[in-house]
């Protein structure tokens, strides 16, 4: 009973307050979003990931840096003992992975908190002010956009030295372009809207418009944008590590963990293996996820 | 119509032969030997530089010294392009006769003036090998004068001491002793380098094969020399290729697509070991795994700390798992098959004592410095063993990934905290390891010697008198026990956790015959090499 009074409280067409319309529309988008079957197996990928980064001390059964005896337990196939067996300096597997997703949650986290803003603040300022701003701004991003993104990265890590921070600045720096292009886009839409007009006329500065009412209009498109990007973003952090770039060992990064497993891969498949299968797992979620929330956040897209 | 029903037929054969080639069975040309190797430490071509494994190899096929020894027997020196030599009553003068009738690849004949250009060439140079001959005496200064061409195919070899004659004529069996065509270098130097620029990639030498092409971190390839003046090679061409990968290397021997395989892990080794039309050879050779604490670095410059390093690897494991068939394990600078070796193993994993080592030291709860290791599996593997270890006592270790030059350009400018490397021996006499990890005479910046002592920044006059006083021993037996001598207290005191000894495994295929390991890596020859 008292389930279906918040639902009918949460669902009604005339809300009370701001608060109750809010809500309302949320747990609308909620509904939308639960009745897509792939996009909840996403939504549980990357809550499962979430937590297992949380909990991994608690989770991962060995210490991920430290192996056991050189002699005794290196190269062991998967077993009861050690889930994904060991690799070639005796550590499990299994507990690298577990710790493992830190290092992909923290540089999903980072570049995404580095390079929306960017991307946000010169989408947004191109868009809105067009004329030499929008000719200038744009043709930076172009700059960036002209590289294909590994390559560039590549290039950032290389000059700024190999590393797992070095390697997130480098992602972060050439994953804002695109970003840049979406918010100039949807701010192109919303400048000549009445409603920007009318703040304009009661005298709101540049700032205030652009940062209390573009942004947020343009922020959905950006989330999923980002969303879907993340998949790419751990890819990109993977390539690095295995090419010797991003984390270095002992770290437990999973494209550092397949690069070492590669020496072993025919003898031993599942030193390469089982990082490969985290990386594809993972990678999997967000797309997944990142489509569901296409198909609720996008206006135009929602039928 | 007919015209086209043709063409529809050809290109339709030429299809299916397309389609068909994937399945033909890979091979090799088979006057042309194919080995898959990293040979990312290359850095140049030029005999005055050259101071790597890869290169040194590519020169002991490509180039001759005055003198040479038999592989089997080390002791068993003879003239290479050099026909006899006399020692003067007071030791000091070599005089060397040149073979008559010799010429270079270009086609010059040899004459005793290419030995004396190539030789003070490399002291002028004074690139990192030259201490080699530099210790005789020679400077920049006085060389034209010391080392002299008194005839058409003799010339003079004047040192400012009486060295014990097996150690000259080691070191001059050494890849900075090979002899470089005069008339062809200076045809191409430029404001009196030498032709050092031109050489650094170019061939100007008398051996069985001439180096035609190198392509760094690719291929090195080389040619027979049409002009040799010794028995010709079988092989027409000898090439290198850039594989540091051990499973590729495996699968491409498998396929036929290489006749050798350089570059193989243990794991790998003993899969090939059972494995159809292929062959497995050994050789011990004299290198030396090794870590280099620099003494720049506050931590690693006290003592106890290096003391207690010595006891944070597990060397036996190493040897048996990481390292499996490639390395044994040996503590101390000479290595075995060398006069005075000391065979004692003092040191073994012992993380107790390590700490209470460090707490002496007055660093209880360790502390962090890098490691800069070369991205190659084998060396990857063991400073991975060797950081998990450390860290037991409280060390941590940051590994600096880099290819070959990247690593050891770092090192040679004294930048590292640790580097793990491989040394390897540059003749056959005990000196050559003495020189280098126990002789340091000016630890300064711009010191014009660079041996491993300086590379280090390890500061010991006392030590080095002790080795300068080896090498003027005449007695065998004495100076035997001299090295021993010096040896242990190296073991004890230097910044040095010498480690392993290496043997050489290669894997090939069963065709490939007369392949010479010898015990440095100017020795290993394919110059007989056959393919039946």
């Amino acid at each position: 009973m008292i389930g279906a009074a918040r639902r009918d409280w949460l669902l009604t067409e005339a809300p009370a307050s701001r608060r109750q319309a809010r809500l309302g529309q949320s747990y609308r988008l909620w509904m939308a979003f639960s009745r897509n079957r792939l996009a909840m197996v996403g939504l549980g990928i990357v809550l499962a990931l979430v937590a297992m980064a949380i909990f991994a001390d608690v989770i991962a059964p060995y210490d991920p840096l430290r192996g056991g005896g050189l002699r005794t337990a290196r190269l062991l196939p998967p077993s009861a003992e050690h889930l994904m067996g060991t690799d070639d300096q005796a550590r499990d597997i299994f507990s690298r992975i577990v710790h493992g997703s830190r290092i992909t949650l923290m540089v999903v986290a980072l570049v995404a908190v580095i390079a929306t803003p960017i991307g946000l603040l010169v989408g947004t300022c191109a868009g809105y002010f067009g004329g030499w701003v929008d000719t200038v701004l744009m043709r930076i991003t172009d700059v960036f956009l002209a590289f294909p993104r590994l390559i560039l990265a590549l290039a950032f890590v290389a000059a700024l030295g190999p590393g797992i921070e070095n390697a997130i600045i480098a992602i972060a720096i050439t994953s804002w372009p695109p970003y840049a292009r979406l918010a100039r886009a949807e701010t192109l839409t919303i400048r000549d809207t009445d409603h920007i007009a009318a703040i304009r006329l009661q005298g709101a500065s540049s700032a205030r418009i652009l940062w209390g009412h573009v942004t947020p209009l343009c922020l959905s498109s950006v989330i999923v944008r980002v969303t879907l990007d993340m998949a790419g973003i751990i890819l990109t952090a993977a390539g690095l590590g295995f090419l010797g770039l991003g984390a270095q060992p002992p770290q437990p990064e999973w494209g550092a963990m397949i690069a070492a497993g590669r020496g072993y891969i025919i003898d031993y498949w599942w030193v390469a293996t089982m990082p490969g299968i985290a990386i594809f797992v993972v990678s999997l979620g967000f797309n997944l996820l990142g489509d569901g929330l296409r198909d609720i956040l996008d206006p135009k897209a929602r039928t | 119509m007919n015209i086209s029903r043709r063409t529809l037929l050809a290109s339709s054969v030429a299809a299916a032969a397309l389609l068909k080639a994937p399945l033909a069975w890979a091979a090799t040309p088979p006057d042309t030997l194919i080995q898959a190797w990293a040979i990312d430490d290359i850095i140049s071509l030029d005999p005055a530089e050259v101071f790597e494994f890869t290169a040194s190899e590519i020169l002991g096929n490509t180039y001759d010294g005055l003198v040479g020894y038999d592989v089997d027997d080390v002791t068993d020196i003879s003239g290479v392009l050099a026909e006899s030599w006399e020692v003067s009553e007071d030791g000091k003068t070599f005089t060397f006769t040149m073979k008559p009738d010799l010429q270079f690849a270009s086609g010059n004949p040899i004459t005793a003036a290419d030995p004396v250009f190539s030789f003070v060439r490399v002291i002028k140079l004074d690139k990192s090998p030259a201490f080699i001959l530099s210790q005789f005496g020679f400077t920049p200064d006085n060389v034209e004068e010391t080392i002299r061409q008194t005839g058409d195919m003799t010339f003079e070899f004047e040192m400012d001491q009486a060295y014990a004659p097996t150690l000259v004529l080691y070191c001059l069996t050494a890849t900075v002793g090979f002899i470089v065509d005069k008339a062809l270098v200076l045809e191409h130097e430029a404001d009196g380098d030498f032709g050092y620029e031109w050489l650094k990639t170019n061939y100007a030498g008398s051996g069985p094969f001439v180096i035609r092409d190198w392509r760094a971190n690719e291929a090195v390839v080389m040619e027979r020399n049409q002009n040799y003046w010794g028995e010709p090679p079988a092989l027409e061409r000898s090439i290198y290729r850039h594989i540091p990968e051990s499973a590729t290397e495996r699968l491409l021997l498998q396929e036929g697509d290489i006749d050798i395989a350089r570059k193989l892990s243990p794991q790998d080794i003993q899969a090939l070991r059972g494995a159809d039309g292929i062959k497995v050879q050994e050789g011990v050779k004299g290198s030396i795994y090794y870590l280099g604490l620099n003494q720049k670095n506050e931590y690693l410059s006290h003592p106890k700390v290096r003391e207690a390093m010595k006891y944070l690897v597990d060397y036996g494991a190493i040897a048996d798992t990481v390292m499996e068939g490639l390395v044994e394990v040996h503590q101390s600078f000479l290595p075995k098959g060398f006069l005075g070796v000391l065979e004692e193993t003092p040191y073994s994993l012992d993380v107790d004592k390590a700490k209470a080592l460090l707490e002496e030291a007055g660093y209880p709860d360790g502390f962090t410095v890098t490691m800069d290791t070369r991205n190659t599996p084998d060396i990857t593997g063991m400073a991975q063993a060797i950081q998990q270890t450390m860290a037991r006592a409280g060390i941590t270790i940051e590994i600096i990934p880099g290819d070959g030059q990247q690593t050891l350009t770092k090192y040679r400018a004294r930048n590292h905290d640790i580097y793990i490397g491989r040394w390897g021996p540059d003749y056959q006499d005990p000196h050559t390891n003495a020189d280098t990890f126990a002789r340091n005479p000016d630890n300064s910046d711009d010191a014009s010697a660079k041996p491993l002592a300086w590379r280090n920044s390890w500061d010991i006059p006392e030590m080095t008198a002790m080795a300068d006083a080896a090498v003027l021993e005449p007695d065998t037996e004495k100076r035997a026990e001299m090295y021993r001598e010096l040896q242990r207290e190296h073991q004890q005191v230097s910044p040095f956790v010498i480690m392993f000894q290496e043997i050489e495994v290669l894997a090939m295929r069963d065709e490939v015959e007369n392949f010479i390991i010898g015990p440095s890596f100017n020795d290993n020859s394919f110059e007989f090499v056959t393919k039946g």
